[in-house]
């Protein structure tokens, strides 16, 4: 089974390279055995760092890169496809930013101390969730198993990084009785402004965040269990250097109670039952922009509320999960200008008009072991998409008379047939996909896109997105080395993209025009990545990955946000207690950019980055002492997906200390 | 269970407490603008023996477009004149003593199945202590033939939807602008509805007051008024909407077009008006540049309205 999960990907290596053993995170017994489609556990952490943001975590997987605004919330693209192509959910469950920028991807909502894991599926394996075009990214959060030997655990984590003189406080606890666990953790970060490699101060790049997560379960009998899960998300003063405001306040809550059910005969294994609800509040003003003489607030609300109910079943080679999904969210954003004084409100807008988006889809995904080495992988989803907007006015406008409700029918399939023996791996996989048109994209409202700085307006007769997608993977790996290549092709029919509205006034500040959202005949995506890893000598590591992507519009020209070629290697070296490891990464020049959409040619960079890190024990707790510096060189540079080419942080000394209690 | 109790008041605080409150879109669109739907008697006059009701929109009589509806009632025989001549005529006389009158229809038509008759008038300035508007109605009973006045009293218009205009054209003629509708809009296309007027330059001597020659307007005929509304405030840099239509006369006499708003706040209709020849009459064209934190400009012809 070819599955490319960042699981999978860093685990193979990471298993090679490490060193200091890893303590597995703890799960489940039982639920080890039966979750036939699991992904592996990884704790959130990479190589360079054991303290990192989730985003940064994120951004070590291949098949993930980053739209940057600042420091903070970066957006992840999956396959080079923004997140309106992907599906993004916490343990199953659907959550929708409430930003119309984009400022709030749901991983700004989450920190890296409660969750266990991150699986990402590329392409179409990833509608298990949903429909979606790019693939999924799910993240999983940490929960206790039943009855450990160790009843009380727990961790901290403090560090300080000098650049931007971040302080964090990470800390979790857990308690695990035969009837009752729980787990906790609370978090605080915050930053000032990070400087550039020229040592200049990126103004409005500071941010506040505050995490707590609560999960209290109860075994109900020996073989279910019931589990109450809330996080609780704040981030305040949070700087976006990119765009002509700032983010005052962003809270969420995230919840949610689940009943789950082992079974010990017959073919279902176990049945996960979930119910959620999650509200989300992200209020961006430009108060804290004096230059401004005009000012404009931009509050926007998520709720959604959901069910995701799961039955695995296996029988001799055959495995399959079934997922019933379904949810309804309401999006509501407004504008509000004012000059100086708020209370001379001088026009209000909704730039999400209360749309609401209802979705309810029946997924499967099947296992069957061929043979010994081979196993084919196939399955889909159909999904019935409902949108409709409270305040069409808004949306006739532009698109006079679009219906004020809109049925959609998203059908999912994909198959792949992986091949494994003696070292080699080998598939090959296909899918056929449809996506609906995100709210903003199918109902949005002079949404201000400060990349290429023009106002949006969405169009509710937009049609599906339909992706038609190849992969293919080669690998091989033995004791010392390992090295493996993937690929995959997208074929998108009505590729949803911003076009120049000749008709459309822009409103917004510091606009330059209308663009509205239009579908192109096709666009093409690639992407390529090569992995590598050699271990040189019994505690000599390295390791090397390279990715390429291209995307073209109809006419041949390029897509926008497209990763130009990038490469990462790095050396790792451990001597008793000691731990070194060193990295290059950077990406060449962006020479296929896209200036119709905003873009400019972006030079190449290399980033070249250390750290050391000490384990010892204070009575018996282990404890791990990090020190490092990422762009040693202090390298002026800025990305292909920089907004506005803000620059990247330079040269950044980090130190970190965690212990387990 | 009680952990479940406390979970769920804390997520039920949780909701309710937002710290931005969402903003009430009906009540934000509701106000500023008075709806009048109605019509009702905006004036009754009593002579000999007759009554003339006028009812308006509202019971009230505005600066700016009317529409009239009048019923004549014979109190002896408590019978209503049907299909009379009715004239019609308001005179302002302003604090220097002069006489003008204003965009109106003078000859009534009678409607028979509404049973009334029916006109319009355009006041140009509301009543104060210094401005008097009196209307003067005419009609025949019995082949006698009436004359009637009556003071009344116009108010101001609180609706900036339907403001008004008045100009000398390039053509040194008086022109008049009054919108009709809508007088609620929404943040859509809207039905925009205008008259457009013109004073009928007197060829002979005054008669005896009110010499009907002296106070001729006309409705002004196949004219086009061209649109192009935008957001004036400086805050708005100049922001306009699209699919706008200009307007043109339709079969009602009043002038038709469409005017969307893409959000509240100020606007300015700038308007072109151009007589059936294409010829401007006045009106310049707008800067369509975006220009944030400077005033908008606006056309020689423009009418400001709020929503």
């Amino acid at each position: 089974m070819k599955r490319i999960t960042l699981a999978i990907l860093l685990l193979g290596i990471f298993a090679n390279a490490q060193n200091t053993p890893i303590k597995k995170d703890t799960l489940n017994v039982v639920l080890d055995e039966v979750i036939v489609i699991a992904a592996k556990k990884k704790k959130i952490e990479t190589e360079m760092k054991m303290a990192v943001s989730v985003d940064e975590f994120l951004a070590s997987s291949d098949n993930i890169s980053f739209i940057k605004r600042g420091a903070y919330a970066w957006e992840p693209l999956l396959n080079n496809m923004s997140t309106e192509r992907s599906t993004v959910t916490i343990d199953g469950m659907h959550i929708f930013g409430a930003c119309t920028d984009k400022m709030d991807p749901v991983t700004s909502y989450v920190e890296s101390n409660n969750l266990s894991d991150i699986e990402i599926k590329s392409g179409q394996e990833g509608s298990m969730h949903g429909a979606t075009v790019a693939g999924s990214i799910n993240l999983k959060r940490k929960s206790t198993s039943f009855g450990l030997n160790k009843k009380w655990n727990g961790g901290y984590q403090t560090g300080y990084e000098f650049n931007n003189d971040q302080f964090f406080n990470l800390g979790k606890l857990s308690y695990s009785g035969d009837k009752l666990v729980v787990d906790g953790s609370v978090s605080y970060r915050r930053a000032e402004n990070y400087t550039d490699g020229n040592n200049d101060e990126v103004e409005h790049s500071q941010y506040k965040k505050f995490n707590a997560s609560l999960g209290v379960a109860y075994k109900t009998s020996p073989l279910s269990s019931v589990r109450v899960d809330a996080i609780f998300d704040k981030a305040k003063d949070v700087g976006y250097p990119a765009l002509p405001m700032d983010l005052s306040l962003s809270r969420a809550l995230i919840t949610s109670v689940a009943y789950k059910r082992f079974f010990e005969d017959g073919p279902i294994k176990v049945w996960d039952t979930k119910i959620y609800f999650n509200a989300i509040e992200h209020y961006m003003d430009d108060t804290t922009r004096p230059e401004n003489l005009v000012h404009m607030d931009m509050p926007g609300w998520s709720t959604t509320y959901g069910l995701v109910s799961k039955v695995n079943f296996k029988k001799d080679d055959y495995a399959s999960e079934v997922q019933l999904n379904a949810y309804n969210n309401l999006s509501i954003a407004e504008m509000r200008m004012y000059p100086q004084d708020r209370s001379e409100r001088t026009m209000f807008a909704y730039s999400w008009p209360w749309v609401t988006t209802s979705y309810a889809g029946l997924s499967m995904s099947n296992s069957l072991d061929v043979s010994n080495i081979s196993q084919l992988n196939f399955g889909g989803t159909l999904g019935l998409n409902y949108n409709y907007s409270k305040y069409v006015e808004f949306n006739w406008i532009f698109h006079p008379g679009a219906p004020q409700k809109k049925t959609r029918f998203l059908p999912n399939i994909y198959a792949s047939y992986q091949l494994n023996m003696s070292g080699f791996d080998f598939s090959v996989g296909g899918g056929y996909g449809h996506r609906a048109p995100s709210v903003s994209e199918g109902y949005g409202y002079y949404i201000y896109n400060s990349f290429d700085r023009y106002d949006y307006i969405g169009d509710p007769d937009l049609k599906n997105e339909v992706s038609y997608e190849v992969n293919a993977s080669a690998g091989f790996k033995n004791k010392r080395a390992s090295i493996q290549a993937q690929a995959n092709y997208f074929y998108i029919q009505d590729y949803i993209i911003g076009r120049i509205l000749s008709t459309g006034s822009p409103m917004n500040y510091q606009s330059v025009g209308v663009k509205g959202y239009t579908s192109l005949d096709y666009a093409t995506l690639f992407n390529f990545s090569l992995n590598g890893s050699y271990a040189i000598l019994q505690d000599l590591h390295w390791k090397g990955s390279l990715t390429y992507a291209r995307g073209l519009d109809e006419n041949k020209n390029n897509l926008p946000f497209i990763r130009p070629l990038s490469y990462q290697t790095s050396l790792h070296f451990s001597y008793g207690k000691f731990g070194f490891l060193t990295s290059l990464n950077g990406d060449l020049k962006q020479v296929d950019y896209s200036p119709e959409y905003g873009e400019d040619e972006t030079p190449a960079y290399s980033n070249w980055n250390v750290s050391a890190d000490y384990t010892f024990f204070i009575k018996d707790h282990k404890t791990v002492l990090q020190v490092g510096a990422e762009n040693i060189f202090n390298t002026y540079y800025s990305t292909y997906a920089d907004w506005g080419n803000i620059p990247r942080m330079g040269r950044n000394v980090f130190t970190s200390l965690k212990i387990d209690l | 269970m009680r952990l479940l109790h406390l979970y769920v008041i804390a997520v039920f605080v949780m909701v309710v407490s937002c710290t931005i409150d969402k903003t009430d879109y009906e009540a934000e669109i509701s106000t500023e603008t008075t709806e009048y739907i109605d019509f009702e008697e905006a004036t009754s006059i009593t002579s000999g023996d007759y009554t003339i009701s006028i009812e308006a929109l509202n019971g009230s009589l505005y600066k700016g477009y009317n529409e009239l509806r009048l019923k004549i009632t014979n109190t002896q025989t408590n019978v209503d004149l049907e299909n009379s001549e009715v004239a019609f005529l308001p005179i302002m006389t302003d604090a220097n003593g002069n006489k003008v009158s204003c965009p109106h229809e003078y000859n009534l038509p009678f409607d028979a199945t509404e049973e009334y008759y029916k006109g319009y008038a355009v006041f140009t300035d509301e009543s104060d202590t210094t401005v008097s508007w009196q209307l003067y109605i005419g009609f025949v009973d019995n082949d006698q033939s009436y004359m009637i006045d009556h003071t009344i009293t116009v108010e101001e218009q609180t609706n900036l939807n339907l403001n008004m205009t008045a100009f000398t054209g390039n053509d040194n003629e008086q022109y008049f602008i009054a919108l009709v509708s809508p007088q609620s809009p929404n943040v859509a296309e809207n039905d925009l509805v205008a008259g457009i007027y013109k004073y009928n330059q007197p060829t002979d001597p005054s008669g005896t007051f009110p010499d009907p020659s002296q106070f001729s307007y006309s409705i002004v005929q196949n004219h086009t008024l061209l649109l192009d509304p935008r957001m004036p405030e400086p805050s708005m840099g100049n922001h306009s909407s699209p699919n706008n239509e200009d307007l043109t006369q339709q079969s009602d006499g009043l002038y038709h077009g469409v005017v969307n708003y893409t959000m509240t706040g100020n606007w300015t209709l700038n308007f072109i008006l151009q007589d059936e020849n294409g010829q401007t009459i006045k009106g310049t064209e707008v800067s369509t540049e975006f220009t944030p934190g400077i005033e908008g400009e606006k056309s020689e012809l423009y009418i400001d309205i709020l929503f």
